[in-house]
């Protein structure tokens, strides 16, 4: 009878916190920046999927470790041994088996949600042409034409953007529901190209191309900020980016290129 | 004495009968289950084979360096340079090193027969050719015409070359030190861990020397 | 089973053991040991000089690097002050650049590493049954390498141009631009200092494997070692295997900042990115050095406040060991968002992932382990159980951060530093305290006071949380880490944060009012005040010189709470 009404206790108990895992992996969303590129969607996803996962791991442990605590305690003084059961090789297998398919699973979701970022493959390091064009080793889905191709060119502490009429600004502006790639090119120390509502980032070495593409996918105005530490005002690196619909980027590139 | 019956606790591997069947020499580094503690030769040894692993992998780290640097940059020697030369010289000097090995073990092998006076000579001159090895070192770095900070080359050669002579060193001083201690009364009576130790040492640096003198001067591009 | 007897003694025959060690009456050790094991030495004056024996190195160990831990936690208060308001204006940013920098290397390698070290160095011989450690004097000066190499890098800060700012991992090439020019600089004297401790954790490494493996008590096979000796054994050896990398790069290092060499140099051909990878294939496993040794000790502290024996004892061992294995191939998930080819960042997304699977072993095993028990809430327990919850969730951030769709965005953010400290402070730093209440009588012979004990993790629970948790959503909403101004819409978090932090360096006055208290006026404890199993429960407290007054020899399995026996005086006066 007990042995049923324990069995009883411990499914319900999964059950509680398979809701609530659910819950919070739907309420993660909201943990994130806005989502600006197409690829956001993809990370927020995983991200939710990993969430979800965690929860159900953390309270599984917490709640049967603070069960144990709140019915386990001892008597005072009392230090009698419990019970005899040293192992289950039953339950050990169980628990080794279980997590490696779990893992591998996340994994494999991971591996997935990478390969739909258009996240071009770095030249492979053995490689003795480094200053060609990068090898597109990622499986790039969306092999339609690129809109744009700009530079962007980091120094201690500053940033500026090189667009294709040779157009020089400390602006990044981008064309909506374009793909676009960046050319990364840092000019002394390693910099990071971030932007936390587009999810993509990328250390920026001297002397090396990298490349990253990307679809914005809402219209405004963002920040980048860089993300490797880079020296006395590594906190000020940062410069205004805005996502334009196609009238009014080519309006500001014409104004920027009339400026000059 | 210590019940063997199995438990669930035991190893799922014996390793008492593993070890069994293994060489005695490496028997002597591998004890089992416990009770061996007053075995200080042993322990002595294989306190000293563990040290020499990590260090080799410091001289590791810098040959994957070097291979790396050299496998992904083109612009490997500074302009007008050709590189180190694997000329008679260094063919030599590699095998006066080499060959010191063999010596010091015979050097060895004369103290476990209580031959004394013929193990210091014999010691003596391991460390003589040890020395011959670095002045020659030193003559092909005067001649050669990079310097250490000429590229990735230069930096790379005289680094690798650097640490390794520095070791030499260390090693010529360690025989140094064995010789005038075996002029002290009873220095042997309990073990002669000291000079297993600096012949163990000295088979070291000339494993480091061969893959380092594959790696510069037999590898050309 | 007779043939394998007679076969195990014909070999052990072989070997030149002391054969009063292998009847079944060990007789008393009549040699002049009687002399060297005397009474357990009370002379203040022994920890301030250069004893071999285990036990006060162990102590010097564990004291000097609590006061590092001070001096690391007063410059994150510092830090922490500065990240109250958005504006960088409680420090200038050079000094807040050295003052991060510090504190990691402070905390990782003058605290919680060396620590390990001094615990290690106090337990494993009477664990294992052993009189002291393989080499005595290689020990003393190992530690004796350790004050002078943390005042060298503490020193840094009076030297022209300040101390080393370019955080704890000083990537070139910014951690190779040297304003001032002069070779005695910020940078080089933190190599050096690096450096230094590095040869005292090679000497340990040394010193422990050969413990380990050599001076086992009769009949204390591998399989009846305490899991703190099989984690101890298991982080020794990432040390000796890795470490030599780090060496590697920090001289390489040493040689581009010093004397002009081009290695890490982009701009003159050289290439950082290798730097990177040497660094990280130590800094990796170091993580697993600091936290195996915590693990051990959550192995020997839950049992014996469950009276159950440790679930699982031999898959725990056998995991100390995979961990230690597996992390030496994952240290490419520090480099996700730096320059690695798509094909690197899929194989260590899955290696980092399938660390969890051994973790996870252990954290199960704990859970049983205190499943179906007959709890004791005392401080030690508290701590333990405090630790092993926080780990949970730190381990499953640190899954999610081996997903290289998530760490693209997450990476380099506050994100990573609310797992990382959830690791190394509310887990292992939880680990620490709880084997620090748990061994104090046996180390001091006295006992702590209890409810002082109780105060300090409350306060340290929940200041840990508070300090922390917070950075989850900042990183998630990209600040980004190792800033001294941020944005506006970041302040709300940090505020809490602060607060968390200035309440942890709170806590640690309890601490040490307990410690220094109790050691003075404690009352006097049994040689077994919680009635646990370990060979070093079955010596007095503190233990003699030669920890025994005869070898012990070992027939029993380890943790060994599963008889329905009660233990004599199990019913104590509390």
């Amino acid at each position: 009878m007990k042995r049923i009404f324990d069995a009883l206790l411990l499914m319900v108990f999964i059950a509680v916190i398979l809701v609530i895992a659910r819950w919070i992996g739907d309420r993660a969303y909201s943990w994130m920046p806005i989502q600006a590129t197409a690829e956001a969607e993809r990370v927020d996803r995983i991200f939710s999927f990993l969430t979800s996962v965690g929860t159900f791991i953390f309270l599984a442990i917490a709640g049967t470790i603070g069960y144990s605590i709140l019915i386990g305690r001892a008597p005072k003084g009392d230090w009698s041994h419990g019970h005899p059961a040293r192992s289950d090789v039953r339950l050990e297998i169980l628990w080794t088996a279980a997590p490696t398919v779990l893992v591998l699973w996340l994994a494999a979701q991971s591996f997935s949600i990478y390969q739909q970022l258009d996240i071009e493959g770095l030249q492979p390091i053995v490689h003795l042409h480094l200053l060609e064009e990068p090898a597109a080793a990622a499986t790039v889905k969306n092999t339609t034409q690129l809109a744009e191709n700009i530079e962007v060119i980091a120094k201690q502490w500053v940033w500026s953007f090189r667009y294709p009429n040779n157009v020089i600004s400390n602006e990044l502006h981008l064309k909506v529901n374009e793909r676009t790639r960046l050319n990364l090119h840092s000019q002394d120390v390693i910099h990071g190209f971030y932007v936390p509502e587009f999810r993509l980032k990328q250390d920026m070495i001297p002397n090396r191309n990298i490349d990253i593409v990307l679809t914005p996918t809402q219209i405004g105005k963002y920040h980048l900020r860089d993300s490797q530490f880079s020296g006395i005002d590594f906190a000020l690196m940062v410069a205004d980016v805005y996502v334009d619909s196609s009238e009014t980027y080519s309006q500001w590139l014409s104004q920027a290129a009339t400026r000059k | 004495m210590p019940n063997p019956t199995h438990h669930i606790d035991e190893s799922p591997i014996r390793f008492d009968r593993l070890v069994q069947s293994l060489p005695n020499w490496l028997q002597r580094f591998l004890p089992i289950g416990g009770g061996i503690a007053h075995d200080h030769h042993g322990k002595g040894m294989f306190g000293v084979t563990v040290f020499l692993l990590s260090e080799s992998l410091v001289f590791l780290s810098f040959f994957f360096t070097y291979i790396a640097l050299r496998l992904t940059h083109p612009n490997w020697l500074p302009p007008g340079v050709k590189g180190p030369e694997l000329s008679q010289f260094i063919i030599f000097n590699t095998v006066v090193l080499l060959s010191s090995s063999f010596v010091i073990q015979a050097a060895e092998n004369a103290l476990k027969r209580h031959k004394i006076i013929k193990f210091r000579w014999l010691l003596a001159l391991t460390s003589g050719m040890g020395i011959y090895f670095l002045v020659a070192q030193a003559i092909e770095w005067s001649n050669l015409n990079f310097r250490l900070t000429d590229g990735l080359m230069g930096g790379t050669f005289y680094l690798l070359t650097g640490f390794h002579g520095l070791h030499v060193l260390a090693g010529i001083l360690l025989q140094l030190l064995m010789v005038s201690r075996s002029f002290i009364r009873g220095n042997y009576n309990s073990s002669h861990f000291g000079v297993s130790a600096t012949t163990l040492f000295w088979h070291f640096v000339d494993v480091i020397w061969v893959v380092l003198f594959s790696l510069v001067y037999l590898w050309r591009t | 089973m007779i043939q394998v007897k007679l076969i195990v003694n014909g070999f052990l025959k072989l070997l030149p053991v002391n054969k009063k060690y292998m009847t079944n009456n060990p007789i008393q050790i009549t040699d002049d040991s009687e002399d060297r094991n005397s009474k357990p030495d009370t002379n203040w004056r022994e920890y301030f000089s250069f004893s071999t024996d285990h036990k006060v190195i162990g102590v010097q160990y564990m004291v000097t690097t609590f006061i590092f831990f001070l001096i690391g936690g007063l410059l994150a208060m510092i830090i922490r002050g500065e990240l109250l308001t958005p504006e960088s204006d409680l420090v200038d940013r050079s000094l807040y650049n050295g003052l991060f920098t510090l504190h990691g290397t402070v905390m990782i390698f003058l605290w919680i590493i060396p620590f390990n070290a001094g615990l290690a160095n106090y337990l494993v011989p009477l664990m294992i049954g052993a009189k002291d450690m393989a080499f005595p004097v290689l020990n003393a000066i190992a530690f004796w390498i350790i004050p002078p190499a943390g005042i060298l890098l503490l020193s840094s800060f009076l030297v022209q141009g300040g101390p080393a700012q370019a955080g704890w991992w000083s990537y070139p090439p910014i951690s190779l631009q040297n304003p001032t020019g002069y070779p005695i600089n910020g940078e080089s004297i933190w190599i050096l200092s690096v450096m230094l401790l590095g040869i005292s954790s090679i000497m340990g490494g040394v010193n422990f494997i050969t413990t380990i493996v050599w001076m086992r008590a009769p009949g204390m096979t591998f399989f009846r070692m305490p899991i703190f000796v099989w984690t101890v054994l298991s982080a020794q050896l990432l040390q000796l295997i890795c470490l030599p990398s780090l060496t590697g790069a920090i001289v390489l290092l040493f040689f581009d900042l010093t004397f002009g060499t081009n290695f890490f140099k982009p701009l003159e051909n050289g290439d950082p990115i290798i730097y990177q990878h040497l660094f990280w294939f130590y800094s990796h496993p170091a993580v697993y050095v600091m936290a195996l040794p915590a693990f051990g000790i959550f192995s020997e502290i839950l049992p014996a406040f469950s009276r159950n024996p440790l679930f699982g004892y031999r898959s725990v061992a056998i995991a100390s060991f995979g961990i230690g294995v597996v992390s030496i191939f994952v240290w490419v998930h520090h480099l996700f968002a730096s320059a690695t080819p798509n094909w690197m960042r899929m194989l260590f997304m899955v290696s980092s992932m399938l660390v969890g699977v051994p973790t996870g072993v252990k954290v199960f095993a704990w859970t049983a382990t205190v499943w179906n028990g007959r709890l004791h809430l005392f401080t030690p327990m508290l701590f333990a159980l405090g630790g092993v919850v926080m780990f949970v969730f730190g381990g499953i951030t640190g899954i999610m951060l081996s997903s290289v769709p998530f760490d693209i965005h997450v990476n380099n953010t506050y994100f990573v530093v609310g797992h990382f400290h959830y690791i190394v402070h509310n887990t292992i730093t939880m680990a620490i305290f709880a084997a620090i209440y748990f061994w104090f009588p046996k180390i001091t012979g006295k006992m702590y006071a209890e409810g002082w004990g109780k105060v300090h993790f409350f306060l340290t629970f929940i200041g840990a949380n508070l300090t922390f948790f917070p950075m989850h959503p900042l990183g998630l909403h990209g600040m980004v880490r190792r800033v001294s101004s941020y944005d506006p819409q970041f302040q709300g978090w940090n505020i809490i944060a602060s607060l968390g932090g200035f309440l942890l360096g709170i806590s640690t006055l309890p601490f040490i009012a307990n410690m220094v208290g109790s050691l003075l006026l404690g009352k006097k404890v049994s040689d077994n005040p919680w009635h646990a199993t370990g060979l070093e429960w079955k010596t007095s407290s503190p233990p003699p010189r030669e920890n025994f007054e005869e070898i012990p020899v070992v027939n029993e399995p380890p943790y060994h709470y599963n008889s329905k026996a009660i233990p004599e005086a199990a019913v104590t006066q509390e």
